[in-house]
């Protein structure tokens, strides 16, 4: 299974995303979502970005919305935009899921 | 002359509830409440951020630019611009890894002559604890 994972809060939610398996896993960050790509909560990285094999990516309009960048975007994760969110969905992943 | 103090609590981080936005909204209308006092008597609300509320105080907050709506920055220089205190608590941003020049500390091109105040938790818990209200978003 090719599987893309949105992640839209701040909140922890690894226990699922941990338990998820997928041949391919993507995993999007939108909305409040995005602290994970910009936040290193006791000097560290997100557990989110620790998921093993995944790709991370960033939506740019949402950062842009809290007051980040793409200059304060962890380097594991790629930005992207609505547009490349759809090519996503559409030619890399067979299915979605939103925690 | 008598102040009532008010101390808004905000704890959840901007845009995916409305929590901060009401906390906001209504500590600055809470001025209004003047008018059914007696007179001298006033309001006096302070708003702090505390926890992953901290988030609120980001500044470059372009949610007008990319969705239309009025930015939480906005309704935080607002707040300044009618001298109504922001707390900022200081250990949380630390924990969160923001520094003070990624935060909102002034809204001078509004006119605003106060500035955001970066404070201890042991300040916030001073003034919980001073309070005639304490109101948590």
């Amino acid at each position: 299974m090719k599987l893309a994972v949105f992640l839209s809060d701040w909140d922890r939610t690894e226990a699922t995303l941990e338990r998820l398996k997928a041949d391919k896993m993507g995993v999007i960050l939108v909305g409040n979502g995005i602290y994970h790509a910009v936040l290193k909560a006791g000097g560290k990285d997100s557990p989110v970005l620790s998921t093993a094999g995944a790709s991370f990516y960033a939506l740019a309009d949402d950062l842009e919305t809290r007051g980040f960048t793409a200059a304060n975007v962890n380097s594991k994760v790629k930005v992207v935009s609505y547009g490349d969110i759809v090519d996503l969905i559409m030619k890399d992943y067979e299915k979605t899921a939103w925690l | 002359m008598a102040a009532v103090n008010l101390l808004f609590v905000v704890q959840r981080p901007p845009y995916k509830s409305e929590n901060a936005r009401l906390a906001l909204t209504h500590a600055i209308a809470s001025q209004t409440a003047e008018i059914y006092m007696d007179d001298g008597d006033s309001v006096v609300p302070i708003v702090a951020f505390v926890g992953d509320g901290v988030l609120n105080a980001v500044k470059g907050q372009k949610a007008m630019e990319r969705y239309g709506v009025t930015s939480t920055e906005m309704h935080i220089k607002s707040s300044l611009m009618i001298d109504m205190p922001i707390w900022v608590c200081k250990e949380d941003m630390e924990r969160l890894g923001l520094k003070e020049d990624q935060m909102i500390t002034h809204a001078e091109e509004l006119g605003a002559d106060l500035k955001t105040k970066f404070v201890s938790f042991a300040e916030i818990q001073k003034e919980m604890e001073g309070t005639n209200h304490l109101l948590f978003f």
